[in-house]
Formats: C-alpha cells, structure tokens, sequence
C-alpha cells in the first residue's frame, strides 16, 4: 500500500501526561473559559461548545425552555443561513451540530476534517452568536418536542421511561425534579420570546466553555475565543441546590400500561461525586455490585446468568449516559448525584421475585461487603477498564472537561494514581456510609399495577418457574429465600397513574 | 514505514490518518491476509499506537443461514452460547480473564455475520487472548439445562425492545417483503420460535458443526502487534480446528410480481410510521448497481435532500425521512423510512417518496449534487477510521461481505464511476411499483 508520513500513527497521550498536550482550562468570573487539546498533524478537529446551564435553569412554568432554546440553536438557523441551506453545506463534509442538554450542563458537539475547518467553523459560529430565531424553525422544533413527550418518552421505550420516572420522584419539588424536555403543558406554553429571552440571559461568556481538540492551527483558539468575545460578560449565577431528600422507607410509583415486560428502576441520592475522594472507592463497591453491560456485574451474574430472568442488570454510582460501545458519555457533570439499580424488562410473571431479590442482594452488599478476590478483580478490572474510555477525540476533550469540573487535571488518571491504594475496609466503609437497603425509590412500568401493588403491600410469596427443569440445587434453594424475602412497602407509599398520565404535567400525576 | 510524530511514553486510542481527497484508495493502513490449511483466515492491520489491540472473531454465519423452519433467531441464541466457557476454561474462569484484562469485549449478530470482538490494552496479552479465544471456539462446552436458561434470557432482550414501535415496523416490512428467503425474519427471530429455544439442544449442536468452524471464520486483527508473531500464535492454536465442508444453500427469493401492503395498530400513542421496501441487488465492489444505488440514496434521502427539506423542514409532515440500503450478501431490501407527525399525512408522504422516485427516473441529478454526495461518504468513512477499534469495526462489516479489506477500495473506486444517467438506469430499474412492500403502523388510544 501507499506509504506517506500523513498514514502513520502518532503516538499521543491518553493520561494527560505528554509535555505534547496543552490542557488549558482558563476561568474569569463573568468570561469566556477554554478547554484545549491540541494535538498536530491529526486531521480531524473536535468541538465542544459547553454551558454551565441546563434544565435546572429552566424558569418556573417554563420547563423545557432549555433544551427548546438550545436545540433552536444546533437544529435552526442562523441570521446569515436558514437551516435547510445549512443542512445542505454540512452535508459534503459529512459534518453536524449535536446537542446534549441536562441539569446543569449543555454542549454542542461537533467533529469536522481540517479540510473543512474554516467553512465549518464559520458557519457554527453564525449558528451560536447570531442566530436566526425565525418563527418556521421555532415551529418545527418545539412540535418535534411535544410529539417527544407525547407520543416517543411513554409509548416507545420503557427502560428509558422508567429511569426517567426515578428521576421524577427522586427530585420532586427538587430544581432537577423535571424532564429536561419539560413537561407536555409548560412546553405548549412556550414563545419564540421566551426563547429569545432565555438565549440572551444565558448565552453570556462566564456560563461558556470552548472545547477544542485536534489538529487545528494554532492561532485558530484564539480566533474562537474573540469571535465569542461579542457576547456579554456574565454568568447565570450559580445555583445552591437543596438538600436532595432520602426516601422514606420504599417509595414506589407505578406506571400501569399493557405490557407483556416489566421495567424497573430504582435509587437514592448520594452526596458525593468524582469530586469526592470516597467516590473512588463506591465507584469499586458499585462496579462489583452491577458494572454496566459487563459480566462483572454481581447483579448480572445472579438475575440473569443464573437465572435467565432478563437481558441484564446493573447498578450505577453517579449518573450514567452510555455512549459509544458501552462507555459513559462525558459532559453530564452536576453538583448532585445518585446512586441506582436498573433492572431490564421481564416477564411480568417475574416482576416481583426480582424486585424482591435485588433488593435482597443489597442489603447483602451493605451488611457483608465486598469479598477480598472480588475487591481485588474489581479494582484490578477498573484499572484497565478504565484505560479504554477516552478513545475517540471528542471523548477526550469531554473527559478533560469533565475533570476540569472536578477539580483535576485527569480524572481517568486519578484513578490509575488512587485505586491501588484503596484499600477494602475503606470499600466496605464506603458501602455502610452511602449505600442502604431500606430507603429506596423504585419506578416500575408493569400492566395490572394494582395487583402488583397488593402483592408487594402484603409480601405475598412470589415463586418463580423455569424452563430447565434441572436448576442447580443450590440456585433453587436461594429461590426459596427470594419468593418470600420481606419486604417493607407501606400501602400509602405506593402511587400507581397510567403511563399516558406522565409528562403532560409537571411532577408524577396524581395517583387513583 | 510508519514513523512516530512526538515520542512519547504512554498510550493513546487516536490514529493519525491521511488526508482522504488525494489518494486513489480510501483505506490508508497496510493490511495482510493469511489462511490456514483448515481454512481460517487471518486479516491483521498493525496499527503503531501502542498497546492496543482490538482482536475480532467473524463468524460468516447470521440469521441468513437460519434456512430451516422453527429456527429464526438461532444464530443470535448462538451467540449468547458463545460466553458459556469450555471444560479447559470455564465460563466463570473466562468471564475472570476478561475482567482483569479490563478488556471492551463483546458479540453481536446480524443478518449475514455474527461478530465476536476483544479490545485490550498490551502486546503481552496477545498470545492469552489467542490461545483463550481459540479454547472457546474449538472446544465451546454446554449442557442442555445451559441451553435452557439462556433461552429465557433472549426472551427477556425480545422484552427490551418489545416497547420499540421502530422495531415492529421492521418486523413487518420483512416479514411481508420476503416469501422465501431468511431475510424474512429478524436477528432477534420470531417471538415463537424463541420461546421454543429451551427444546432446541440438539439443533445446537449441527449449527455448532455448520457454522463455528474455521472455513466459516476469519479473525481480524488491528493495532499494536507483530504480524509473524500473531500468526505463529494463531496457528499454534487454531491448527487443530476442524473444517465444517458445510455448504450452505439459501432460498432463493422469487421475483415480485405486485405490490403488496401491510399495517401494524400499535396498542399506545405513537407517531405514525411507514417503511417502503423494494427488492435490490446483492453488495458487489465490481457491479455498480449497488453502487449507483448507495449514492441514489443519499441523493434523495439524506437531510440535504429536496425531499427532506420538503417533507421535514419545510411542510414538517414528517419528524425523519431516511433510506437505508444495506448491503448484504443476497439480495436484500433498499429501504424508505418515515415518522410522519399526523396519521392522515402517511398517504402523502407514501405519494411524495413514490413522487420523487419518479422524478429521478426522468431527471437525471446535478453532477454537483453528485460530488457533494460521493464527498460525504468519503468524509464519513474516513471519520470512522480515528481509532484502532474504530478501523477494526468499520471493516469488520466488508470483510465479512467480500473476506477482504480491499474491497472498501474497490467499492469507493465504484462511486467515482457513477453518473448522473448511471443513477436514471437504476432508479428505473429497481423502482417499480410492483416490486414494492409499503408497511405503515399507527398509534392507539392511551390507557
């Protein structure tokens, strides 16, 4: 094959430690804030433009107004173009505008080849400080938002429903407490004004970050950060968020739909994040306990490997966004955190033995801890695990942001310099002081809620059949402690609302 | 040969890859392509970032080679046997050398391939992974109650997407489209003979003789590694993998005479939807038919397309618009897929697509259009090439459709050749009304 110095390999750093990476995250109150990663002679550059607001900035009875506002931007056009006539200049270079919203943080992400850097740049540019707000784009955007929470959120994916109903009650009254995309009636509700008035509160330079990475020229930053110069000076002020409130006891919401599967979540807040230096060592806790979509998973191995009860089941230490493969996508920080298990459909026949049994796998977790062997793979498994995060170089520059928002330099190589020296009583410590057994809020979508609720109201026996009849002994004998394993649900503690109920107004819908 | 830019110490996942526009080839990296006496091929890329390696397990087996009745689904069921350990190295001991590899590791099934992958960092590992993934295809072990229970695990992932609208469409549109040939079912198989699987041991094994064998397989190696030494693991631990000498023989699919039409109620609120598929050619990197067809798609489908901005940005019928042809290796389905926001809207959208099929049959397109369309794909391919598992996956899709990494340079080589009359010729000969399947899907009342 052709051989020239542009095919071949560099060699760069993945743990931010070459003298090659310049990692320059600047912060002045009120000002523009840049993230860089320059990396030369590759041909790709990646952009991600990212504002410290989200959903939580959302004003009261305008809830949505975020992710309209912003997707008006990644999705509308700009003074100079409209979007049709960007649509059609992105597309020879294979290029777009993405867009994530969430509480606390949005981003616009972007990856284009050197080639096509200064035509892309030029027109994102518009997109962001200039743009269009004309009245068709306003249209299209917020009735693709309702027809979202009308007819995708509750009708077309359960687990994602679900998880979305754990939010809800985690956060009632709670700044967090509502869909980033709002809820069916505030969205109606919203005019091209209000999005207009929301870009130009927040769209001010202290709430922006710009990220860039990749083989750009480099004078090109600079170029960046005086072109974001025009907009003002300022910042949203920083919001002090309540306490985040423990449930009391099991707090269970229920969305009753015809549905042959079960979907479950269930969680509580914790008050750490990767800030912390303990969450390192629940982050070990958690990935023994239910490492996402890996066989690690204590929670896998017993529901599903040896039971054969649904495609996976997992438990989560912070908020968890899967991104390529089955890593976690970056740009997701916030100040509150959760902990929380997600159990995929089943069978309804089934529902109850497997509410029953993971929460009887935690209260083992919280009472016995960790196994020595298991701490030691778990912790040797993250080690490594962990190295094959940041791959792509959009993924890099969301890792090295998310770190800056932690306070470190490198937070995958806070891991390598931290988890050797973790030891397992500061584990199982970990465990006693943020995990518990009792206090949990669980959402489950299932079809005939009321008997369910019955069921688990008065721990009648939930017994489970399988189709081997030649089940370990030892797995049967376990069943016969699962099908009756206590469980403490106060009848008052139970809401139950139809699925179409939920997003059309603010909160979980008034129960029967 | 390669040469590094900075020398540094640690390692890093992004390859530095060439300016696409200028060279004759689109794939940039040295491959080389070696076979075993019992039929194994081995394609490796020696990629110079170091440490990684992602290491892929191509079994030429999908839910195409389901030709008998009562077994859709299996190569998928089969897949998930895969994880079940050997008697040398069993599942738990299996599951433990992963997790301290730390290694992204999993399988996937698709129509014509099921695909088994290891990403892992360190050159010292190479020759582990070699011998333990070897045991597990040579020498797979399980018992009928094994069987068993993962059945009801494949029934429990029917459940995760049994709540996607999306998915039944697609079941219907096959299942409609197709009289005879594999392609009329899914991967995931129907609901019925999945909940047969826990009684399907026996078949098991003749799929296990068919199908896992090395003159089915081929392993494809990309990143940080030494070509002879890989090789001199591979046959030191593949040699004894016997030959299947299988042959498979899919049905053949009738020509459609007339069109046909299916609808799906959907039991909650929904979007409307509605998928149009014709019958299309085989994937071929010498006959420009799919070719042409590719580019017709983009073409006319793609966000920048008239149609789109029509239907999408300016009426805002539709909440998408998209066409998916999708290479396979027997004639399979080119694809129109719409959500359309009001269910009285779906006849219009169906007359719209049906509209701008024609036109392209008496307008030939702007060879200007056609430059900006054969520019996307070679930005997107090129796109998916940034990191060793990125080359890895994005070729692990060709090889298995030609045995040959080359062919994504004979492909691309085809794309330059297409014409604005070459794209008339085929719109006209494919798009005929009677060669049509239009499923649609509506959403119910709330509960």
């Amino acid at each position: 094959m052709r051989k020239n110095i542009k095919y071949h390999l560099s060699i760069i750093f993945f743990l931010g430690m070459s003298f090659m990476i310049t990692s320059c995250a600047k912060e002045t109150p009120g000002k523009l804030s840049s993230e860089l990663l320059p990396l030369e002679g590759n041909p790709l550059v990646s952009f991600r433009i990212l504002l410290h607001v989200g959903s939580v900035n959302d004003p009261e009875g305008k809830e949505g107004l975020c992710q309209l506002t912003f997707s008006m931007l990644a999705s509308g056009g700009s003074k100079n173009l409209a979007y049709k006539e960007i649509s059609k200049k992105f597309y020879p270079m294979a290029t777009s505008v993405g867009l994530q919203v969430e509480k606390e943080m949005s981003v616009f992400t972007g990856s284009v080849h050197v080639d096509n850097l200064e035509e892309y740049y030029t027109i994102i540019k518009d997109m962001l400080l200039d743009p269009g707000f004309r009245e068709e784009d306003f249209i299209r955007i917020k009735t693709n938002l309702l027809n979202f929470l009308e007819k995708s959120l509750v009708s077309t994916n359960d687990e994602q429903f679900g998880k979305e109903i754990l939010n809800l009650m985690m956060y009632e009254g709670h700044p967090y407490g509502h869909h980033d995309a709002g809820s069916i009636e505030s969205v109606k509700g919203l005019t091209l004004d209000d999005v207009q008035a929301f870009y130009k509160e927040h769209f001010v330079q202290g709430n922006i970050t710009i990220g860039l990475a990749g083989g750009y020229p480099s004078a090109f930053p600079l170029k960046v950060t005086g072109d974001f110069s025009v907009l003002p000076e300022g910042q949203t002020p920083h919001l002090t968020l309540p306490e985040q409130r423990m449930p009391e006891g099991l707090e269970i919401v229920i969305a009753d739909k015809k549905t042959p599967a079960t979907a479950i979540s269930m969680g509580f807040p914790v008050p750490i994040s990767k800030a912390d230096d303990d969450f390192f060592s629940l982050w070990i806790a958690v990935s023994h306990f239910g490492e996402h979509r890996q066989h690690l998973s204590l929670l896998f191995q017993k529901i599903r490997e040896e039971r054969g009860q649904n495609y996976g089941d997992y438990a989560y230490a912070d908020h968890f966004i899967q991104g390529r493969r089955k890593f976690p996508t970056q740009n997701y920080c916030r100040q509150q955190q959760f902990f929380s298990i997600w159990i995929r459909p089943l069978a309804n026949s089934n529902r109850h033995f497997v509410i029953r049994q993971a929460l009887r796998e935690l209260k083992k977790l919280v009472q016995e801890g960790i196994p020595r062997e298991r701490f030691e793979l778990t912790r040797k498994y993250l080690l490594n695990y962990t190295k094959l995060y940041a791959q792509t170089l959009g993924e890099r520059l969301g890792w090295q942001m998310d770190s800056t928002y932690y306070g470190y330099k490198d937070v995958l190589a806070e891991v390598q310099e931290r988890l050797p020296k973790i030891t397992l009583d500061a584990v199982n410590q970990a465990i006693k002081k943020y995990l518990n057994f009792n206090n949990l809020y669980i959402a489950i979508i299932t079809e005939d809620a009321e008997s369910l609720k019955d069921a688990l109201v008065s721990n009648t026996p939930s017994p489970i059949t399988y189709a081997n009849p030649n089940m370990p002994k030892e797995i049967l004998e376990e069943d016969l402690v699962i099908q009756t394993f206590p469980l403490d649900v106060l009848p008052e503690k139970v809401r139950i609302a139809p699925a179409s109920e939920y997003f059309k107004k603010m909160g979980i819908p008034r129960t029967n | 040969m390669a040469k590094f830019i900075s020398y540094t110490l640690c390692i890093t996942f992004l390859l530095c890859f060439p300016l696409i526009m200028h060279g004759s080839d689109i794939l940039p990296y040295d491959y080389k392509i070696e076979e075993l006496e019992n039929g194994l091929k081995v394609i490796s890329i020696p990629l110079n970032n170091p440490h990684i390696i992602s290491y892929y397990t191509i079994v030429r087996s999908g839910s195409r080679n389901e030709i008998e009745p009562g077994k859709s689904g299996f190569a998928h069921f089969f897949e998930h046997m895969m994880f079940k350990g050997t008697k040398n190295i069993p599942r738990e001991t299996y599951d433990d050398f992963l997790t301290e590899l730390g290694a992204g590791t999993n399988g996937y099934t698709t129509d014509d391939y099921t695909c088994y992958f290891i990403v892992f960092a360190g050159r010292d590992n190479l020759e582990t992974v070699v011998k333990t993934e070897a045991d597990r295809f040579i020498n797979l072990y399980y018992d009928e109650a094994m069987i068993k229970t993962e059945a009801s695990v494949i029934e429990g992932e029917y459940y995760s997407s049994v709540s996607s609208p999306g998915r039944r469409l697609s079941e219907l549109l096959r299942y409609t489209a197709f009289e005879k040939h594999s392609y009329k079912h899914t991967t995931l198989g129907y609901l019925e003979d999945i909940l047969d699987m826990p009684n399907q041991f026996e078949y098991s094994q003749l799929y296990k003789k068919r199908f896992y064998a090395p003159d089915y397989s081929i392993l494809l190696v990309a990143g940080d590694f030494d070509h002879d030494q890989l090789m001199e693991y591979v046959r030191k631990y593949y040699g004894n993998w016997e030959k299947s000498n299988y042959t498979l023989v899919t049905p053949e699919e009738p020509p459609q005479t007339k069109a046909k039409r299916a609808h799906y109620d959907w039991s909650s609120p929904t979007l409307a939807r509605i998928s149009i598929g014709f019958h299309g050619p085989t994937y071929s990197d010498e006959k420009i038919d799919k070719a042409a067809l590719d580019l017709l798609a983009e073409i006319a489908f793609s966000r920048s397309s008239p149609l789109y901005q029509k239907l999408v940005i300016d009426e805002q019928k539709c909440r998408t618009l998209s066409a998916s042809f999708a290479d396979r290796r027997d004639p399979y389905l080119l694809v129109f897929n719409a959500t359309v926001k009001k269910d009285k809207d779906l006849s219009y959208v169906e007359n719209e697509i049906f509209k701008e099929l024609e036109k392209l049959k008496n307008e030939p397109v702007s060879e200007e259009v056609l430059a900006d369309v054969k520019s996307n794909g070679k930005y997107s391919f090129a796109n998916s090439l940034g990191t060793t598992d990125g080359v890895a996956s994005s070729l692990a899709f060709y090889i298995n459709l030609a045995t040959d990494p080359g062919t994504v340079n004979k492909l691309f080589a085809l794309y330059e050749k297409v014409t604005p009359q070459g794209i008339q010729e085929i719109t006209k000969k494919y798009f005929k009304k009677t060669n049509s399947t239009v499923v649609t899907l509506t959403g119910g009342k709330a509960k």
